[in-house]
């Protein structure tokens, strides 16, 4: 605990929590959300886009962005630390925030398997190329893993018993929507509940 | 003027809600992030495009993964709307006198509008039919860069505007 003080004590951290200028904490905070809507948000449109959403995206031509991702991770890494270091014995010692790296390492991980298993050299696929059943299953488990992440970093500002509640709601009302926009994309369908119909000249059959 | 804002904009029974269950907060929070990366990610990745990133992308297919950027705004909108109509609940300090002196949340607003008027004016002087017809590899027209950028600086400045309205004033 002692050492964990001295991180809250040290010059940066203590000018980061206690300055009243926005570009302290404040600025720090907004970063950490940039680098949230570059990583989470990018590469869970390759997911999307994964799981059969915007057919004709060409997916090798996504691996692009990867750079951009990257430095949305690394600045949030770089912003994480500081938000870590002003409050280090509270963060350091809250399951939830074990959660959420974990949570974190778990995105990371499969997008790095994701990207070897659907986006290949540019200009080689197929736009409108479906993705491998294990690409889907990763896509999937990407939005998952990155889903996690938010909310246990969201509830690290509550109290253990409120982040657990919290979380719980997420799931029902994660499954909701899910479940309201199966619905309403069949009934939009038709029934046909092919999304490439919508793509290709054959007529889609009944 | 002042009453009628001041009726319309706190919501007694988000209030309640609220103070019943500990959870509704915080979920909304979740809500506006996740909304917020859905927007950025599929909106910013069609501007970065019309930018030059990711050129090897038609533009037209990109354009298929936009609804998840309505439903990302939705979700913040809905939420937003909560910490509003709800704020009372939260800080005991009614919306209104928040919204008048608060210069990052009346930023955040006229970001918002501002967004919105880009988006009417790509629809409107037809660059939105335009950039349809962008193949892999193609350049987009200048006017198209144009909206990009401003939506990419507009969408960024409200997420940064956004993060400083608890440092700004929230009550006179």
């Amino acid at each position: 605990m002692d050492f964990l003080a001295a991180i809250e004590e040290s010059g940066l951290a203590t000018w980061v929590r206690e300055s009243p200028s926005i570009f302290a904490y404040a600025t720090v905070l907004a970063i950490h959300t940039f680098g949230l809507a570059l990583i989470v948000g990018l590469s869970g449109a390759v997911g999307l886009r994964t799981l059969g959403f915007a057919p004709g995206v060409s997916l090798s031509a996504l691996g692009r962005f990867f750079p951009l991702m990257w430095v949305g991770f690394w600045l949030n890494f770089a912003s994480g630390l500081v938000l870590v270091a002003i409050d280090a014995r509270v963060f350091l010692t809250m399951p939830t925030f074990y959660i959420k790296m974990l949570a974190i390492a778990l995105a990371l991980t499969t997008l790095r398997l994701l990207r070897k298993e659907v986006v290949g050299p540019e200009g080689t696929d197929d736009a409108t190329a479906t993705a491998s059943a294990k690409g889907k299953l990763l896509a999937g488990a990407l939005l998952l893993f990155w889903l996690t992440a938010v909310t246990s970093g969201r509830v690290t500002a509550y109290d253990a018993y409120i982040g657990r509640q919290t979380a719980g709601a997420v799931l029902v009302l994660g499954v909701l929507l899910l479940l309201g926009g199966q619905i309403g994309a069949r009934v939009l369908r038709g029934g046909t509940g092919n999304e490439r119909s919508t793509m290709s000249t054959i007529p889609s059959r009944r | 003027m002042e009453a009628f804002l001041r009726y319309i904009l706190r919501w007694p029974i988000l209030e309640q809600f609220i103070q019943a269950y500990a959870w509704v907060w915080p979920l909304a929070e979740v809500m506006h992030f996740v909304g917020l990366a859905l927007l950025i990610g599929t909106v910013g990745l069609f501007d970065l495009r019309l930018l030059g990133m990711g050129k090897g992308l038609a533009v037209a297919p990109v354009r298929r993964l936009l609804p998840w950027g309505v439903f990302g705004f939705v979700l913040c909108v809905a939420s937003g709307s909560l910490f509003v109509g709800g704020l009372w609940a939260n800080i005991a300090v009614h919306p209104y006198d928040v919204l008048i002196v608060n210069r990052f949340l009346q930023t955040k607003l006229i970001f918002i509008g501002l967004a919105g008027l880009n988006l009417l004016v790509f629809n409107l002087t037809g660059v939105s039919r335009a950039v349809d017809q962008i193949g892999p590899g193609e350049d987009a027209p200048p006017m198209a860069k144009a909206i990009a950028a401003a939506s990419l600086f507009l969408w960024f400045g409200v997420i940064y505007v956004g993060r400083l309205i608890v440092w700004g004033n929230l009550s006179i």
